[in-house]
């Protein structure tokens, strides 16, 4: 210490300046860039882009260094070695956020990425450069105790730009809400803002070409990043095409860009995605070729033809509650009356069935209200056939699980079908070879979960069924 | 002199019966057990013991409903191996067999690039090296034969279908078409066992012994699994069609598909003859029961409990099977939908009309072969009588079954054993060609519970030679089989041979979610 008070004062200046003349040079620099080679949205050459892509193999080195240097400092404090390892750790990470940042504008300015996210991306790596250059020009007062907060103030904001930063490159590979798609429910509520975008909701565009679009395009079409002057991320923009013109012509697929890029060989240089990101499926194809032939609008609901998977998907079932107690007690039934009560599954919780098939024409009202009692876990009866008639439904109203109920081939005339409106959860009611009227279904109209109603050979069978039903 | 049933040694024959010996120390013998059943026992014992007290009383009692042991013979319907594994879409199945290999590129799988290549040889790189049957490996050329028929498009789903088969032509938006199945064989009975079996070699239970013992009997009063053949027609080339393809194999014979005749009674000997009443059949019955529960008690051959559930099936069929196949009830629409064929007994309509009643009445698989698909010869000559045959009555049920809202909880297949290739076998003239078997791809298709009605699904190359996309292999078409019934296919085993043996075989086997609904 005191050889160092010795320097000379000229010689201590000359020292000091000549780094911090290095640092603010370096900075002016980098900052400049952005304005000296704009990023355009134009390609620019293939050594650029060749040695660019190089900038995802890079990038992870110096995060990793620069991570370490809080930590060395932290832990300095019991082990004075770590410390003096802090300062080559900085300075290694610099040597690598350097060459990291250049490939990244290489990357950038070559293949003519622009949009929000990149520059955000670009700013943030700036600002990082320059913090880390800074730290290593203060960390020497703040080792010395001559400046306490300078450095550790510094060190954090840096590391705040490079988690920022990281953020934005990881959005612009991944896309924008990579982080939050998958979000639970609960996690989500704490975050109102984030998640899916509405949009139409409901629509095919909305239920299926927007998140194929938005899974597949819009790391690089998006508000991120546009390239080619292109956004996918709405139906808008879409529309509206990029630098190339429109790519999508309603009722036109084969003259539509957008299907001509993503179907071509995979090795093709237009094949799109591009850089080996993960092509769109066969079915994604098929569903934006069909929109696109029914006229590429953004609210109607279905496509004539098109028919996907979970689509109508009813909701699932309620689970029953647990009947394990009255398990003897549904033995004993079946031994004494033959009618089954036979789970529906290996899972007790979706309930039972009410069968009886092989004894149907013994099966009446007075065998129904035996099972009256287990009406909480029954989820179908099957009384086809039966001997059941129209007294039957002051019992049945007590099933109120049930989603499916069959009474074809019974004797019951429908006067009483009114009482079923209480089964909120009946999707499937089977009336064919009934004398049901259509005056007597009337009120099975109001029950909104009820989707397959069947009245074949009844009175209230609707005329245009009965002329499909003949060829 | 006859051996003991258990005992495998040929050079101790025994039988202690004719022995001259005291009456007392023949009972006694008979009291005995034998080695080998004493062995298989007590290992059973004390691993069920065990078991029983790793998991305490919950494992005596059932999650679900434990297995009823006290009659485990008088009721088929036992479920008594947790099944369906999960909520099931469908509840029953109808298997239309197009048994010989319909041709896909005559029906189905529109090639419109064949025209111009009439006559020219199907590309070497197309064919590979694809094994050929007999019937074509000697010939020094495979030249191209497009479809005789044209293909028009139908529905909202613009599926392309041929000429040949208007009425599934009205049907195509219901459909899951099936282009890309394949399968290993190449010939009808290692094929046909295949599909059917998961196994070319016979002694394997069928898809619908599988489901018998899977999922049990909806109806106690019919077979769980009943067989329909149509009767041939001789203009045909039918291919044999054999009971091992309904054979339950390993699994008790109880699960054995029930062959209805095609003409005549149904069954055989089913009504009771002159001056026996239906009291006398049960007592008689009961009294044959009881000698047969004293040879279980005796020789433990679980064949005997098979016995005696088919004799109380055959008893509850006197009354169930005339309710069944008795058509005079059914309405004007039926007919009118059906057509004049399904007044034929044995016809492949009537068949159809028999499975809808079938599905009614809660029988659980339900399969109809219709033989002559094996056109190796004359296609444009047989084809049309085909389909002509098929393709209303597949219309009929399908419609049927879905007016009268049953197709919600009914998979309907429809299926051959392999395809037939686009070069023709024989002669190519202007207007008749022949077709080979062609295993590497061939069209299905499936509609109602649990599949996705209006697609096709897969994909073959331009001469329908290989299946370029979304590949279903005979043992995966399967897998999807059981799923839309609720099973796993890979948990519905038994244990035979030193193997958890299943339908789909060891190799590994996908559903293929694309297909389902």
């Amino acid at each position: 210490m005191i050889s160092a008070e010795r320097v000379t004062g000229a010689a201590r200046t000359r020292v000091m300046r000549s780094p911090w003349t290095w640092v603010v040079g370096a900075s002016v620099l980098l900052a400049a860039l952005p304005f000296l080679l704009h990023l355009d949205g134009i390609a620019h050459g293939d050594w650029l882009q060749f040695l660019g892509r190089f900038h995802p193999t890079l990038l992870h080195l110096p995060i990793g260094l620069i991570v370490l240097v809080p930590i060395l400092e932290i832990a300095g404090a019991r082990r004075p070695a770590l410390r003096e390892a802090a300062d080559f750790v900085l300075r290694a990470a610099l040597v690598l956020a350097l060459p990291t940042f250049a490939l990244g504008y290489m990357l950038a300015y070559g293949a003519g990425d622009t949009g929000t996210t990149v520059t955000r991306h670009m700013w943030g790596a700036v600002a990082l450069c320059i913090g880390l250059m800074l730290c290593i020009l203060l960390r020497p007062a703040w080792v010395g105790r001559q400046q306490a907060f300078a450095y550790p103030a510094l060190l954090s904001a840096s590391l705040l730009a490079l988690l920022w930063t990281g953020h934005q490159g990881g959005s612009i590979t991944h896309g924008g809400d990579y982080l939050t798609h998958y979000m639970p429910g609960p996690v989500r509520v704490l975050f109102p803002f984030s998640g899916p975008k509405g949009g139409s909701s409901g629509s095919f565009f909305a239920l299926h070409i927007h998140p194929v679009l938005d899974a597949k395009c819009v790391a690089c079409h998006g508000s991120g990043s546009a390239k080619a002057g292109l956004r996918l991320d709405s139906y808008d923009d879409l529309m509206r095409g990029g630098k190339d013109g429109a790519v999508i012509v309603p009722g036109k697929p084969q003259a539509s860009l957008l299907l001509a890029r993503v179907t071509l060989q995979p090795g093709d240089p237009h094949f799109m995605p591009a850089e080996g990101r993960t092509p769109l499926t066969s079915d994604e194809i098929s569903w934006i070729r069909a929109w696109v032939r029914a006229g590429a609008t953004a609210t109607s609901p279905n496509i004539p033809g098109v028919s996907i998977a979970g689509d109508q998907a009813e909701p699932p079932p309620k689970p029953v509650g647990d009947y394990s107690g009255l398990v003897p007690e549904i033995q004993q039934m079946q031994r004494g009356l033959g009618a089954k009560l036979v789970p529906l599954s290996a899972k007790a919780s979706d309930g039972l069935i009410l069968r009886t098939v092989d004894m149907s024409s013994s099966f009446g009202d007075a065998q129904l209200a035996q099972f009256e009692k287990f009406a909480p876990y029954i989820v179908e009866a099957e009384l086809a056939r039966t001997a059941v008639t129209d007294a039957s439904f002051d019992t049945l109203k007590r099933f109120t699980h049930l989603r499916a109920l069959h009474l074809e081939g019974t004797s019951i005339t429908g006067s009483n079908l009114a009482k079923l409106s209480g089964m909120t959860q009946l999707t499937y009611l089977n009336l064919s070879g009934t004398k049901v009227t259509s005056q007597s279904v009337a009120p099975l109209r109001k029950m909104s979960n009820l989707r397959h109603l069947y009245l074949f050979n009844t009175p209230a069978e609707p005329v245009e069924n009965t002329a499909r039903s003949t060829p | 002199m006859k051996q003991h049933p258990l005992c495998t040694d040929c050079e101790r024959e025994l039988d202690v019966t004719n022995l001259p010996i005291p009456t007392g120390l023949k009972q006694e013998w008979s009291a005995v057990e034998t080695r080998r059943q004493f062995l298989g026992r007590s290992g059973k014992v004390l691993g069920w013991a065990a078991l029983a007290s790793l998991f305490g009383e919950a494992a005596l009692r059932g999650s679900a409903f434990a297995a009823d042991t006290k009659s485990p013979v008088t009721s088929p319907g036992r479920n008594n191996l947790g099944l369906p594994h999960f909520a099931p879409k469908a509840k029953r199945a109808i298997y239309l067999f197009m048994s010989g290999g319909p041709p896909q590129i005559d029906l189905l799988d529109y090639k419109p690039n064949l025209a111009s290549q009439y006559n020219k040889d199907i590309p070497d790189s197309v064919r590979g090296n694809q094994q050929l049957t007999g019937m074509t490996a000697g010939q020094s050329r495979f030249p191209i034969a497009p479809s005789h028929w044209g293909f028009k498009q139908y529905g909202r789903t613009g599926t392309w279908v041929s000429d040949l088969l208007p009425y599934t032509a009205k049907m195509v938006d219901d459909l899951t078409i099936i282009k890309s199945t394949n399968t290993d064989a190449i010939n009808h009975e290692p094929a046909i066992m295949f599909m059917n079996t998961g196994n070319m070699n016979p002694g394997k239970p069928c898809l619908g012994s599988w489901l018998a013992y899977g999922l049990g009997s909806m109806n106690d009063n019919l077979p769980t699994f009943i067989v329909l053949q149509t009767k041939t027609n001789p203009k045909e080339n039918n291919q044999p069609v054999s009971s091992r393809l309904w054979s339950s194999g390993f699994l008790s014979s109880e699960y054995a598909g029930v062959g209805l005749r095609s003409g005549g009674d149904p069954v055989l000997y089913l009504a009771d003859p002159d001056g026996i009443d239906r009291e006398v059949r049960r007592r008689m019955l009961d009294a044959v029961e009881e000698i047969n529960r004293q040879t279980q008690a005796e020789v433990g051959d679980p064949e005997t409990n098979a016995r005696i559930a088919q004799y109380e099936m055959a008893f509850r069929m006197q009354a169930s099977v005339p309710e069944l196949t008795d058509l005079s009830k059914e309405p004007q629409s039926t007919w009118d939908l059906y057509g004049p064929d399904a007044k034929q007994p044995g016809s492949f309509a009537y068949n159809c009309l028999l499975a809808r009643r079938m599905a009614e009445r809660g029988v659980r698989f339900t399969q109809i072969y219709k033989r002559g698909w094996d056109v190796h010869g004359d296609v444009v000559g047989v084809l049309p009588t085909l389909c002509q045959e098929t393709d209303r009555a597949c219309y009929a049920l399908v419609t049927d079954l879905k007016r009268r809202g049953l197709l919600d909880d009914t998979l309907v297949v429809w299926a051959g054993e392999f395809g037939r290739t686009v070069y023709s076998q024989g002669g190519l003239s202007a207007d008749n060609y022949g077709r080979d078997h062609h295993p590497r791809c061939f069209t299905t298709w499936m509609v109602g519970g649990g599949v996705r009605p209006g697609i096709t699904y897969g994909e073959t190359d331009d001469y329908s030679y290989n299946v370029v996309k979304d590949p279903v292999h005979a043992r995966n078409f399967n897998a999807t089989i059981l799923a839309c019934l609720g099973i796993d296919h890979n948990r519905l085993t038994y244990d035979f041979q030193g193997l958890d043996q299943r339908l789909t075989g060891p190799q590994p086997a996908y559903v293929i979610k694309g297909l389902l609904a």
